[in-house]
Protein backbone atom coordinates (compact mmCIF):
# COMPACT_ATOMS: atom_id res chain seq x y z
CA UNK A 1 0.00 0.00 0.00
CA UNK A 2 2.82 2.42 0.84
CA UNK A 3 4.31 1.70 -2.60
CA UNK A 4 1.00 2.78 -4.13
CA UNK A 5 0.98 5.98 -2.08
CA UNK A 6 4.56 6.66 -3.16
CA UNK A 7 3.63 6.19 -6.79
CA UNK A 8 0.64 8.52 -6.46
CA UNK A 9 2.28 11.07 -4.15
CA UNK A 10 6.01 11.19 -4.92
CA UNK A 11 5.51 10.10 -8.52
CA UNK A 12 2.76 12.67 -9.06
CA UNK A 13 4.87 15.55 -7.77
CA UNK A 14 7.95 14.59 -9.81
CA UNK A 15 5.78 14.18 -12.91
CA UNK A 16 4.30 17.64 -12.26
CA UNK A 17 7.79 19.17 -12.21
CA UNK A 18 8.76 17.21 -15.31
CA UNK A 19 5.73 17.85 -17.46
CA UNK A 20 4.04 21.12 -16.45
CA UNK A 21 5.18 23.89 -18.77
CA UNK A 22 4.37 26.82 -16.49
CA UNK A 23 6.45 26.13 -13.41
CA UNK A 24 8.93 28.98 -13.75
CA UNK A 25 7.91 31.88 -11.43
CA UNK A 26 7.48 34.49 -14.16
CA UNK A 27 5.29 32.26 -16.34
CA UNK A 28 3.38 30.95 -13.34
CA UNK A 29 2.57 34.44 -12.05
CA UNK A 30 1.88 35.95 -15.48
CA UNK A 31 -0.15 33.13 -16.98
CA UNK A 32 -1.93 31.68 -13.99
CA UNK A 33 -2.33 34.57 -11.55
CA UNK A 34 -2.24 37.96 -13.27
CA UNK A 35 -3.93 37.05 -16.58
CA UNK A 36 -7.00 35.40 -15.03
CA UNK A 37 -7.31 38.26 -12.52
CA UNK A 38 -7.67 40.78 -15.34
CA UNK A 39 -10.18 38.50 -17.03
CA UNK A 40 -12.17 38.58 -13.78
CA UNK A 41 -11.97 42.40 -13.66
CA UNK A 42 -13.14 42.60 -17.27
CA UNK A 43 -16.28 40.57 -16.63
CA UNK A 44 -16.96 42.30 -13.27
CA UNK A 45 -16.87 45.76 -14.88
CA UNK A 46 -18.89 44.50 -17.84
CA UNK A 47 -21.47 43.19 -15.36
CA UNK A 48 -21.57 46.52 -13.56
CA UNK A 49 -22.03 48.33 -16.86
CA UNK A 50 -24.93 46.22 -18.09
CA UNK A 51 -26.40 45.34 -14.72
CA UNK A 52 -27.01 41.71 -15.60
CA UNK A 53 -25.82 40.48 -12.22
CA UNK A 54 -24.03 41.79 -9.13
CA UNK A 55 -20.32 41.76 -8.32
CA UNK A 56 -20.60 38.56 -6.28
CA UNK A 57 -21.86 36.67 -9.33
CA UNK A 58 -18.89 37.66 -11.48
CA UNK A 59 -16.13 37.70 -8.87
CA UNK A 60 -16.92 34.34 -7.31
CA UNK A 61 -17.81 32.66 -10.61
CA UNK A 62 -14.65 33.84 -12.36
CA UNK A 63 -12.48 33.03 -9.34
CA UNK A 64 -13.69 29.43 -9.48
CA UNK A 65 -13.05 29.42 -13.22
CA UNK A 66 -9.39 30.42 -12.74
CA UNK A 67 -8.75 26.91 -11.42
CA UNK A 68 -9.60 25.59 -14.88
CA UNK A 69 -6.60 27.09 -16.66
CA UNK A 70 -3.96 25.34 -14.55
CA UNK A 71 -5.94 22.15 -14.08
CA UNK A 72 -7.27 21.56 -17.60
CA UNK A 73 -3.98 22.39 -19.32
CA UNK A 74 -2.02 20.66 -16.57
CA UNK A 75 -4.06 17.48 -16.87
CA UNK A 76 -3.55 17.57 -20.62
CA UNK A 77 0.20 18.15 -20.27
CA UNK A 78 0.38 15.24 -17.80
CA UNK A 79 -0.15 12.87 -20.71
CA UNK A 80 0.48 14.80 -23.90
CA UNK A 81 3.91 16.13 -22.90
CA UNK A 82 5.20 12.57 -22.61
CA UNK A 83 5.18 12.58 -26.40
CA UNK A 84 7.16 15.81 -26.46
CA UNK A 85 9.94 14.32 -24.32
CA UNK A 86 9.78 10.89 -25.98
CA UNK A 87 9.17 9.28 -22.59
CA UNK A 88 5.76 7.77 -23.26
CA UNK A 89 7.17 4.37 -24.21
CA UNK A 90 9.10 4.15 -20.96
CA UNK A 91 6.00 5.05 -18.97
CA UNK A 92 3.96 2.46 -20.84
CA UNK A 93 6.62 -0.15 -20.11
CA UNK A 94 6.00 0.29 -16.39
CA UNK A 95 4.47 -2.78 -14.74
CA UNK A 96 2.59 -0.50 -12.29
CA UNK A 97 -1.09 0.43 -12.44
CA UNK A 98 -1.83 2.98 -15.14
CA UNK A 99 -4.72 4.34 -13.06
CA UNK A 100 -2.37 5.07 -10.13
CA UNK A 101 0.30 6.59 -12.37
CA UNK A 102 -1.98 8.95 -14.26
CA UNK A 103 -4.62 9.76 -11.66
CA UNK A 104 -1.80 10.52 -9.20
CA UNK A 105 -0.52 13.13 -11.63
CA UNK A 106 -3.75 15.11 -11.27
CA UNK A 107 -3.31 15.83 -7.56
CA UNK A 108 -0.51 18.45 -7.86
CA UNK A 109 -2.48 20.22 -10.59
CA UNK A 110 -5.58 20.24 -8.39
CA UNK A 111 -3.51 21.76 -5.56
CA UNK A 112 -2.22 24.31 -8.01
CA UNK A 113 -5.75 25.17 -9.14
CA UNK A 114 -6.92 25.56 -5.55
CA UNK A 115 -4.06 27.94 -4.77
CA UNK A 116 -4.76 30.03 -7.87
CA UNK A 117 -8.53 30.18 -7.37
CA UNK A 118 -8.20 31.04 -3.66
CA UNK A 119 -5.65 33.79 -4.27
CA UNK A 120 -7.65 35.22 -7.19
CA UNK A 121 -10.82 35.32 -5.08
CA UNK A 122 -8.95 36.99 -2.20
CA UNK A 123 -7.30 39.67 -4.34
CA UNK A 124 -10.43 40.36 -6.39
CA UNK A 125 -12.65 40.59 -3.31
CA UNK A 126 -10.22 43.04 -1.66
CA UNK A 127 -9.82 45.22 -4.75
CA UNK A 128 -13.47 45.26 -5.80
CA UNK A 129 -14.87 45.50 -2.28
CA UNK A 130 -16.75 42.21 -2.08
CA UNK A 131 -17.49 41.17 1.51
CA UNK A 132 -17.46 37.46 2.17
CA UNK A 133 -18.57 36.19 5.60
CA UNK A 134 -15.76 34.46 7.49
CA UNK A 135 -18.05 31.51 8.17
CA UNK A 136 -18.22 30.88 4.43
CA UNK A 137 -14.47 30.35 4.05
CA UNK A 138 -14.25 26.60 4.83
CA UNK A 139 -17.10 25.88 2.45
CA UNK A 140 -15.58 28.11 -0.22
CA UNK A 141 -12.28 26.25 0.08
CA UNK A 142 -14.14 22.97 -0.29
CA UNK A 143 -15.97 24.22 -3.39
CA UNK A 144 -12.72 25.48 -4.95
CA UNK A 145 -10.99 22.19 -4.15
CA UNK A 146 -13.83 20.23 -5.75
CA UNK A 147 -13.69 22.45 -8.85
CA UNK A 148 -9.90 22.05 -9.10
CA UNK A 149 -10.01 18.28 -8.77
CA UNK A 150 -12.80 17.97 -11.32
CA UNK A 151 -10.95 20.24 -13.74
CA UNK A 152 -7.82 18.13 -13.29
CA UNK A 153 -9.68 14.93 -14.18
CA UNK A 154 -11.34 16.74 -17.08
CA UNK A 155 -7.87 17.78 -18.30
CA UNK A 156 -6.60 14.23 -17.88
CA UNK A 157 -9.47 13.03 -20.07
CA UNK A 158 -8.37 15.47 -22.75
CA UNK A 159 -4.76 14.36 -22.20
CA UNK A 160 -5.83 10.74 -22.72
CA UNK A 161 -7.08 11.80 -26.14
CA UNK A 162 -3.46 12.78 -26.74
CA UNK A 163 -2.64 9.08 -26.92
CA UNK A 164 -4.84 8.92 -30.00
CA UNK A 165 -4.68 12.42 -31.51
CA UNK A 166 -1.48 14.36 -31.90
CA UNK A 167 -2.76 17.95 -31.59
CA UNK A 168 -4.64 17.53 -28.33
CA UNK A 169 -3.85 21.05 -27.10
CA UNK A 170 -6.24 22.32 -29.78
CA UNK A 171 -8.98 20.46 -27.94
CA UNK A 172 -7.83 21.92 -24.61
CA UNK A 173 -7.90 25.44 -26.04
CA UNK A 174 -11.47 24.98 -27.21
CA UNK A 175 -12.49 23.27 -23.95
CA UNK A 176 -11.19 26.13 -21.78
CA UNK A 177 -13.01 28.65 -23.97
CA UNK A 178 -16.22 26.63 -23.74
CA UNK A 179 -16.02 26.56 -19.95
CA UNK A 180 -16.25 30.35 -20.02
CA UNK A 181 -19.73 30.16 -21.54
CA UNK A 182 -21.17 26.73 -20.74
CA UNK A 183 -20.55 26.76 -16.98
CA UNK A 184 -22.59 29.89 -16.42
CA UNK A 185 -19.83 31.81 -14.65
CA UNK A 186 -20.39 34.91 -16.80
CA UNK A 187 -23.93 34.42 -18.06
CA UNK A 188 -26.63 33.40 -15.60
CA UNK A 189 -27.58 29.80 -16.29
CA UNK A 190 -31.28 30.76 -16.57
CA UNK A 191 -30.43 32.93 -19.58
CA UNK A 192 -28.62 30.14 -21.42
CA UNK A 193 -30.35 27.87 -23.97
CA UNK A 194 -31.42 24.50 -22.55
CA UNK A 195 -28.85 22.62 -24.65
CA UNK A 196 -25.95 24.66 -23.30
CA UNK A 197 -27.28 24.29 -19.75
CA UNK A 198 -27.45 20.51 -20.21
CA UNK A 199 -23.84 20.36 -21.41
CA UNK A 200 -22.77 22.73 -18.65
CA UNK A 201 -24.28 20.40 -16.05
CA UNK A 202 -21.68 17.73 -16.89
CA UNK A 203 -18.74 20.12 -17.16
CA UNK A 204 -16.40 21.03 -14.32
CA UNK A 205 -16.88 24.41 -12.56
CA UNK A 206 -20.67 24.70 -13.08
CA UNK A 207 -21.79 23.22 -9.77
CA UNK A 208 -18.79 24.43 -7.76
CA UNK A 209 -19.41 28.01 -8.94
CA UNK A 210 -23.05 27.70 -7.93
CA UNK A 211 -22.06 26.42 -4.48
CA UNK A 212 -19.41 29.12 -4.04
CA UNK A 213 -21.84 31.90 -4.92
CA UNK A 214 -24.36 30.61 -2.42
CA UNK A 215 -21.72 30.40 0.30
CA UNK A 216 -20.44 33.91 -0.46
CA UNK A 217 -24.05 35.10 -0.24
CA UNK A 218 -24.42 33.79 3.29
CA UNK A 219 -25.77 30.26 2.73
CA UNK A 220 -24.64 27.54 5.11
CA UNK A 221 -22.31 24.72 4.15
CA UNK A 222 -25.27 22.36 4.35
CA UNK A 223 -27.04 24.40 1.66
CA UNK A 224 -24.02 24.25 -0.62
CA UNK A 225 -23.00 20.64 -0.05
CA UNK A 226 -25.38 19.11 -2.63
CA UNK A 227 -23.87 21.26 -5.39
CA UNK A 228 -20.33 20.45 -4.20
CA UNK A 229 -21.28 16.76 -4.18
CA UNK A 230 -22.52 16.98 -7.77
CA UNK A 231 -19.29 18.73 -8.77
CA UNK A 232 -17.27 15.91 -7.22
CA UNK A 233 -19.50 13.33 -8.91
CA UNK A 234 -18.75 14.99 -12.25
CA UNK A 235 -15.04 14.78 -11.34
CA UNK A 236 -15.29 11.07 -10.53
CA UNK A 237 -17.05 10.59 -13.87
CA UNK A 238 -14.14 12.21 -15.71
CA UNK A 239 -11.61 10.19 -13.68
CA UNK A 240 -13.33 6.98 -14.73
CA UNK A 241 -13.57 8.18 -18.33
CA UNK A 242 -9.87 9.15 -18.35
CA UNK A 243 -8.83 5.77 -16.93
CA UNK A 244 -10.99 4.01 -19.52
CA UNK A 245 -9.62 6.05 -22.42
CA UNK A 246 -6.02 5.51 -21.28
CA UNK A 247 -6.61 1.76 -21.11
CA UNK A 248 -8.34 1.62 -24.49
CA UNK A 249 -5.83 3.83 -26.30
CA UNK A 250 -2.85 1.99 -24.82
CA UNK A 251 -4.28 -1.34 -25.93
CA UNK A 252 -5.03 0.12 -29.34
CA UNK A 253 -1.50 1.49 -29.66
CA UNK A 254 -0.08 -2.00 -29.09
CA UNK A 255 -2.48 -3.58 -31.54
CA UNK A 256 -2.44 -0.99 -34.33
CA UNK A 257 0.94 0.62 -33.70
CA UNK A 258 -1.01 3.88 -33.65
CA UNK A 259 1.24 5.53 -31.10
CA UNK A 260 4.65 6.92 -31.88
CA UNK A 261 5.84 5.89 -28.45
CA UNK A 262 9.55 6.42 -28.83
CA UNK B 1 13.11 -21.11 -15.61
CA UNK B 2 13.62 -22.15 -19.22
CA UNK B 3 16.89 -22.34 -21.01
CA UNK B 4 16.26 -19.14 -22.94
CA UNK B 5 15.80 -15.59 -21.77
CA UNK B 6 14.31 -14.55 -25.12
CA UNK B 7 12.38 -16.88 -27.40
CA UNK B 8 10.50 -15.98 -30.56
CA UNK B 9 8.87 -18.34 -32.99
CA UNK B 10 7.51 -17.18 -36.34
CA UNK B 11 7.21 -13.61 -35.10
CA UNK B 12 5.23 -11.46 -37.52
CA UNK B 13 4.19 -7.84 -37.48
CA UNK B 14 2.47 -6.13 -40.36
CA UNK B 15 1.14 -2.58 -40.61
CA UNK B 16 -1.74 -1.35 -42.68
CA UNK B 17 -1.57 2.16 -43.98
CA UNK B 18 -3.99 4.23 -46.01
CA UNK B 19 -3.22 7.20 -48.23
CA UNK B 20 -5.62 9.53 -50.04
CA UNK B 21 -9.24 10.39 -49.32
CA UNK B 22 -11.08 10.31 -52.62
CA UNK B 23 -9.37 7.17 -53.86
CA UNK B 24 -7.86 5.65 -50.76
CA UNK B 25 -5.03 3.24 -51.34
CA UNK B 26 -4.39 0.65 -48.68
CA UNK B 27 -1.02 -0.92 -48.24
CA UNK B 28 0.18 -3.65 -45.97
CA UNK B 29 3.82 -3.61 -44.89
CA UNK B 30 5.41 -6.65 -43.30
CA UNK B 31 7.92 -5.09 -40.92
CA UNK B 32 8.75 -8.42 -39.30
CA UNK B 33 8.00 -11.49 -41.35
CA UNK B 34 8.66 -14.66 -39.42
CA UNK B 35 11.55 -14.15 -37.03
CA UNK B 36 12.79 -17.07 -34.91
CA UNK B 37 15.12 -16.22 -32.04
CA UNK B 38 16.45 -18.05 -29.01
CA UNK B 39 18.76 -16.08 -26.73
CA UNK B 40 20.24 -17.85 -23.73
CA UNK B 41 20.33 -16.40 -20.22
CA UNK B 42 23.35 -14.15 -19.76
CA UNK B 43 24.07 -13.98 -23.49
CA UNK B 44 25.02 -10.75 -25.23
CA UNK B 45 23.22 -11.08 -28.53
CA UNK B 46 23.49 -8.68 -31.47
CA UNK B 47 20.74 -7.87 -33.94
CA UNK B 48 22.11 -6.13 -37.00
CA UNK B 49 20.39 -4.82 -40.06
CA UNK B 50 19.98 -1.81 -42.31
CA UNK B 51 17.47 0.96 -41.61
CA UNK B 52 13.92 -0.35 -41.90
CA UNK B 53 15.06 -3.97 -41.60
CA UNK B 54 12.75 -4.66 -38.65
CA UNK B 55 15.18 -4.42 -35.73
CA UNK B 56 13.27 -1.88 -33.65
CA UNK B 57 9.92 -3.49 -34.48
CA UNK B 58 11.32 -6.83 -33.30
CA UNK B 59 12.43 -5.24 -30.03
CA UNK B 60 9.04 -3.55 -29.56
CA UNK B 61 7.34 -6.90 -30.08
CA UNK B 62 9.60 -8.50 -27.50
CA UNK B 63 9.25 -5.70 -24.93
CA UNK B 64 5.41 -5.59 -25.14
CA UNK B 65 5.06 -2.19 -26.81
CA UNK B 66 3.58 -3.91 -29.87
CA UNK B 67 1.43 -7.00 -30.29
CA UNK B 68 2.58 -9.47 -32.95
CA UNK B 69 0.21 -10.15 -35.84
CA UNK B 70 1.56 -13.69 -35.95
CA UNK B 71 3.81 -16.07 -34.06
CA UNK B 72 4.68 -15.82 -30.41
CA UNK B 73 7.43 -14.67 -28.10
CA UNK B 74 8.39 -15.26 -24.50
CA UNK B 75 10.70 -13.43 -22.14
CA UNK B 76 12.03 -15.58 -19.30
CA UNK B 77 9.17 -17.95 -20.08
CA UNK B 78 6.42 -15.28 -19.97
CA UNK B 79 4.28 -14.58 -23.01
CA UNK B 80 4.70 -11.03 -24.31
CA UNK B 81 1.02 -10.68 -25.20
CA UNK B 82 -0.78 -12.32 -22.30
CA UNK B 83 1.68 -11.81 -19.42
CA UNK B 84 2.80 -8.26 -20.06
CA UNK B 85 3.17 -7.29 -16.40
CA UNK B 86 5.47 -10.26 -15.70
CA UNK B 87 7.49 -9.48 -18.82
CA UNK B 88 7.81 -5.79 -17.94
CA UNK B 89 9.11 -6.61 -14.49
CA UNK B 90 11.97 -8.49 -16.09
CA UNK B 91 13.03 -6.21 -18.92
CA UNK B 92 14.81 -2.93 -19.39
CA UNK B 93 14.73 -0.90 -22.58
CA UNK B 94 17.33 1.60 -23.73
CA UNK B 95 17.29 3.35 -27.05
CA UNK B 96 19.64 5.77 -28.74
CA UNK B 97 19.07 9.46 -29.31
CA UNK B 98 18.50 12.64 -27.36
CA UNK B 99 14.92 11.99 -26.30
CA UNK B 100 13.38 9.75 -23.68
CA UNK B 101 14.32 11.72 -20.56
CA UNK B 102 12.66 14.59 -18.71
CA UNK B 103 14.92 17.50 -19.65
CA UNK B 104 13.74 19.85 -16.90
CA UNK B 105 14.53 17.38 -14.15
CA UNK B 106 17.91 16.47 -12.75
CA UNK B 107 19.36 13.08 -13.59
CA UNK B 108 18.64 11.96 -10.04
CA UNK B 109 14.97 12.98 -10.25
CA UNK B 110 14.66 11.21 -13.60
CA UNK B 111 15.88 8.02 -11.96
CA UNK B 112 13.72 8.58 -8.86
CA UNK B 113 10.63 8.87 -11.03
CA UNK B 114 11.38 5.80 -13.11
CA UNK B 115 12.25 3.91 -9.92
CA UNK B 116 8.67 4.56 -8.82
CA UNK B 117 7.30 3.54 -12.19
CA UNK B 118 9.32 0.34 -12.28
CA UNK B 119 8.49 -0.64 -8.72
CA UNK B 120 11.85 -0.22 -7.00
CA UNK B 121 11.03 -0.23 -3.25
CA UNK B 122 11.41 3.18 -1.61
CA UNK B 123 14.00 2.02 0.93
CA UNK B 124 16.26 0.68 -1.88
CA UNK B 125 15.99 3.59 -4.28
CA UNK B 126 18.71 5.81 -2.86
CA UNK B 127 21.32 3.05 -2.78
CA UNK B 128 20.35 1.66 -6.18
CA UNK B 129 20.45 5.07 -7.85
CA UNK B 130 23.89 5.79 -6.38
CA UNK B 131 25.15 2.41 -7.62
CA UNK B 132 23.89 3.13 -11.11
CA UNK B 133 25.42 6.60 -11.25
CA UNK B 134 28.73 4.94 -10.41
CA UNK B 135 28.20 2.21 -13.00
CA UNK B 136 27.52 4.65 -15.83
CA UNK B 137 30.18 7.09 -14.63
CA UNK B 138 27.87 10.01 -13.88
CA UNK B 139 28.77 10.40 -10.22
CA UNK B 140 29.16 14.12 -9.48
CA UNK B 141 26.64 15.15 -12.14
CA UNK B 142 23.55 13.59 -10.53
CA UNK B 143 21.90 16.89 -9.65
CA UNK B 144 22.48 18.61 -12.98
CA UNK B 145 19.45 19.10 -15.17
CA UNK B 146 19.36 16.61 -18.02
CA UNK B 147 19.00 19.45 -20.54
CA UNK B 148 22.64 20.31 -19.79
CA UNK B 149 23.85 16.77 -20.53
CA UNK B 150 25.81 15.82 -23.64
CA UNK B 151 24.48 13.04 -25.83
CA UNK B 152 26.97 10.55 -24.40
CA UNK B 153 25.88 11.40 -20.85
CA UNK B 154 22.25 11.04 -21.82
CA UNK B 155 22.98 7.64 -23.29
CA UNK B 156 24.61 6.53 -20.08
CA UNK B 157 21.66 7.87 -18.11
CA UNK B 158 19.34 5.89 -20.43
CA UNK B 159 21.27 2.76 -19.49
CA UNK B 160 21.04 3.59 -15.78
CA UNK B 161 17.29 4.05 -16.15
CA UNK B 162 17.00 0.73 -17.98
CA UNK B 163 18.78 -1.04 -15.12
CA UNK B 164 16.94 0.50 -12.16
CA UNK B 165 14.80 -2.55 -11.40
CA UNK B 166 17.62 -5.05 -12.07
CA UNK B 167 16.07 -6.45 -15.26
CA UNK B 168 17.03 -9.94 -16.33
CA UNK B 169 16.85 -8.92 -19.99
CA UNK B 170 18.06 -5.60 -21.34
CA UNK B 171 17.14 -4.37 -24.82
CA UNK B 172 19.66 -1.88 -26.17
CA UNK B 173 18.37 -0.31 -29.37
CA UNK B 174 21.25 1.48 -31.10
CA UNK B 175 22.59 2.92 -27.84
CA UNK B 176 25.74 4.36 -29.41
CA UNK B 177 24.05 6.20 -32.26
CA UNK B 178 25.40 9.73 -32.62
CA UNK B 179 27.84 9.60 -29.71
CA UNK B 180 31.50 10.46 -30.10
CA UNK B 181 34.14 7.69 -30.21
CA UNK B 182 35.24 8.18 -26.60
CA UNK B 183 31.68 8.09 -25.30
CA UNK B 184 30.95 5.08 -27.53
CA UNK B 185 33.92 3.24 -26.06
CA UNK B 186 32.69 3.99 -22.53
CA UNK B 187 29.26 2.73 -23.49
CA UNK B 188 30.72 -0.51 -24.83
CA UNK B 189 32.63 -0.92 -21.60
CA UNK B 190 29.43 -0.44 -19.60
CA UNK B 191 27.55 -2.96 -21.76
CA UNK B 192 30.36 -5.50 -21.43
CA UNK B 193 30.30 -5.08 -17.64
CA UNK B 194 26.56 -5.66 -17.63
CA UNK B 195 26.84 -8.87 -19.58
CA UNK B 196 29.54 -10.00 -17.16
CA UNK B 197 27.02 -9.70 -14.32
CA UNK B 198 24.68 -12.17 -16.02
CA UNK B 199 22.20 -9.75 -17.57
CA UNK B 200 20.94 -10.95 -20.93
CA UNK B 201 21.48 -8.19 -23.48
CA UNK B 202 19.91 -7.87 -26.91
CA UNK B 203 21.83 -5.16 -28.73
CA UNK B 204 20.96 -3.58 -32.05
CA UNK B 205 23.60 -1.47 -33.72
CA UNK B 206 24.85 -0.26 -37.07
CA UNK B 207 28.46 -0.45 -35.96
CA UNK B 208 30.09 -3.74 -36.90
CA UNK B 209 33.09 -3.17 -34.67
CA UNK B 210 30.78 -2.73 -31.71
CA UNK B 211 28.90 -5.94 -32.48
CA UNK B 212 32.15 -7.80 -33.15
CA UNK B 213 33.67 -6.67 -29.86
CA UNK B 214 30.65 -7.25 -27.65
CA UNK B 215 28.37 -9.93 -29.01
CA UNK B 216 28.70 -13.67 -28.56
CA UNK B 217 26.25 -14.26 -31.39
CA UNK B 218 24.81 -12.00 -34.03
CA UNK B 219 21.68 -12.23 -36.13
CA UNK B 220 21.41 -10.21 -39.33
CA UNK B 221 17.90 -9.08 -40.18
CA UNK B 222 16.80 -7.59 -43.48
CA UNK B 223 13.38 -7.31 -45.05
CA UNK B 224 11.83 -8.39 -41.76
CA UNK B 225 13.53 -11.81 -41.85
CA UNK B 226 16.63 -13.23 -40.24
CA UNK B 227 19.18 -13.66 -43.00
CA UNK B 228 22.04 -15.09 -40.98
CA UNK B 229 22.81 -16.11 -37.44
CA UNK B 230 26.06 -17.09 -35.78
CA UNK B 231 29.15 -15.98 -33.94
CA UNK B 232 31.07 -13.07 -35.49
CA UNK B 233 33.65 -15.59 -36.78
CA UNK B 234 30.94 -17.70 -38.37
CA UNK B 235 29.34 -14.70 -40.03
CA UNK B 236 32.66 -13.72 -41.58
CA UNK B 237 32.43 -16.91 -43.66
CA UNK B 238 29.75 -15.18 -45.72
CA UNK B 239 32.60 -13.22 -47.27
CA UNK B 240 34.94 -16.20 -47.68
CA UNK B 241 36.68 -16.45 -51.01
CA UNK B 242 36.47 -12.72 -51.59
CA UNK B 243 38.71 -9.72 -51.57
CA UNK B 244 37.77 -6.11 -51.06
CA UNK B 245 38.84 -3.05 -53.00
CA UNK B 246 38.20 0.32 -51.39
CA UNK B 247 38.35 3.52 -53.39
CA UNK B 248 37.99 7.01 -51.98
CA UNK B 249 36.25 9.07 -54.64
CA UNK B 250 34.43 12.35 -55.24
CA UNK B 251 31.39 12.22 -57.54
CA UNK B 252 30.70 8.58 -58.42
CA UNK B 253 27.40 8.34 -60.35
CA UNK B 254 24.71 5.67 -60.22
CA UNK B 255 25.57 4.71 -63.80
CA UNK B 256 29.19 4.08 -62.86
CA UNK B 257 28.09 1.97 -59.90
CA UNK B 258 25.89 -0.13 -62.16
CA UNK B 259 28.75 -0.59 -64.62
CA UNK B 260 31.13 -1.71 -61.84
CA UNK B 261 28.49 -4.06 -60.50
CA UNK B 262 28.24 -5.66 -63.94
CA UNK B 263 31.97 -6.39 -64.25
CA UNK B 264 32.95 -10.08 -64.21
CA UNK B 265 33.98 -11.28 -60.73
CA UNK B 266 32.33 -8.41 -58.85
CA UNK B 267 30.06 -9.73 -56.08
CA UNK B 268 29.02 -6.68 -54.03
CA UNK B 269 29.31 -2.94 -54.45
CA UNK B 270 28.63 -0.42 -51.71
CA UNK B 271 28.98 3.34 -51.53
CA UNK B 272 29.24 5.25 -48.25
CA UNK B 273 29.47 9.02 -47.92
CA UNK B 274 31.92 10.55 -45.47
CA UNK B 275 31.67 14.34 -45.61
CA UNK B 276 32.55 15.42 -49.14
CA UNK B 277 34.15 12.08 -49.99
CA UNK B 278 32.60 8.80 -51.06
CA UNK B 279 33.99 5.44 -50.08
CA UNK B 280 33.37 2.86 -52.77
CA UNK B 281 33.66 -0.75 -51.61
CA UNK B 282 33.90 -3.50 -54.21
CA UNK B 283 33.85 -7.13 -53.13
CA UNK B 284 35.06 -9.54 -55.75
CA UNK B 285 36.02 -13.18 -56.06
CA UNK B 286 39.43 -13.70 -54.51
CA UNK B 287 40.90 -15.03 -57.76
CA UNK B 288 39.83 -12.04 -59.85
CA UNK B 289 41.65 -8.73 -59.79
CA UNK B 290 39.01 -6.11 -60.55
CA UNK B 291 41.08 -3.05 -59.65
CA UNK B 292 41.95 -2.10 -63.22
CA UNK B 293 38.34 -2.52 -64.38
CA UNK B 294 37.00 -0.45 -61.49
CA UNK B 295 39.46 2.39 -62.03
CA UNK B 296 38.62 2.36 -65.74
CA UNK B 297 34.91 2.75 -64.97
CA UNK B 298 35.78 5.65 -62.67
CA UNK B 299 37.70 7.56 -65.28
CA UNK B 300 36.95 11.27 -64.97
CA UNK B 301 36.13 10.96 -61.26
CA UNK B 302 38.55 12.52 -58.79
CA UNK B 303 40.02 9.70 -56.75
CA UNK B 304 41.83 9.49 -53.42
CA UNK B 305 43.24 6.47 -51.62
CA UNK B 306 42.86 3.03 -53.25
CA UNK B 307 43.40 -0.05 -51.07
CA UNK B 308 42.87 -3.79 -51.30
CA UNK B 309 42.29 -5.86 -48.16
CA UNK B 310 40.82 -9.05 -46.70
CA UNK B 311 37.08 -9.06 -45.90
CA UNK B 312 35.88 -8.04 -42.42
CA UNK B 313 32.67 -8.68 -40.53
CA UNK B 314 31.29 -5.54 -42.13
CA UNK B 315 31.95 -6.95 -45.59
CA UNK B 316 30.19 -10.15 -44.60
CA UNK B 317 27.28 -8.06 -43.34
CA UNK B 318 27.12 -6.13 -46.63
CA UNK B 319 27.16 -9.41 -48.54
CA UNK B 320 24.33 -10.83 -46.42
CA UNK B 321 22.20 -7.70 -46.65
CA UNK B 322 22.73 -7.27 -50.41
CA UNK B 323 21.83 -10.90 -51.02
CA UNK B 324 18.65 -10.36 -49.01
CA UNK B 325 17.76 -7.44 -51.25
CA UNK B 326 17.99 -9.59 -54.38
CA UNK B 327 14.72 -10.85 -55.89
CA UNK B 328 15.15 -14.34 -54.40
CA UNK B 329 16.04 -13.79 -50.76
CA UNK B 330 18.61 -15.88 -49.02
CA UNK B 331 17.06 -18.31 -46.57
CA UNK B 332 18.90 -19.70 -43.58
CA UNK B 333 22.54 -18.75 -43.34
CA UNK B 334 25.35 -20.00 -41.23
CA UNK B 335 23.85 -22.13 -38.46
CA UNK B 336 24.40 -21.17 -34.83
Amino acid sequence: MSALFRLVGVGGVIAYRALFNWTTPSIFVGTLLVGPLFQLFFFAYLGREFGVADDRFYIVGNAVLTAALACVYGGTMAVANERRFGTLGHVLLSPRSRTAIFLGRVLPYAGNGLLIAASTLTVAALLLGLRIPATALPGLLLALAAASLTCGFFGLTLGALGLRFRDVFLISNVAVALLLLFTGVNVPADSLPAGIRAVGAVLPITHAADAARRLAGGATLGDALPAIGVELAVGVGYAVLAAGLLTVFEAESRRRASLDTL
Amino acid sequence: MGEHAIEAVGLHRSYRSRTGWLRPQRREVHAVAGVDLAVRHGELFGLLGPNGAGKTTTIKLLNTLLIPTGGEARICGFDVVRQTREVRRRIGYVFGGDRGLYDRLSARDNLRYFAELYGVPGREQKRRIAELFALVRLTGREDDRVESYSRGMRQRLHIARGLLHRPRVLFLDEPSIGVDPVAARELRQTVAELAATGTTVLLTTHYMAEADELCGRIAVIAGGRLQALGTPAELRHHADGRRVLEVQAYGVTDGQLAAIRARPGVREVSLAVHGAAQLLGVQSDAGVDVQADVLRELSGVRLGRVTARQPTLEDAYVAIVNRAAEPTPLVGGVPA
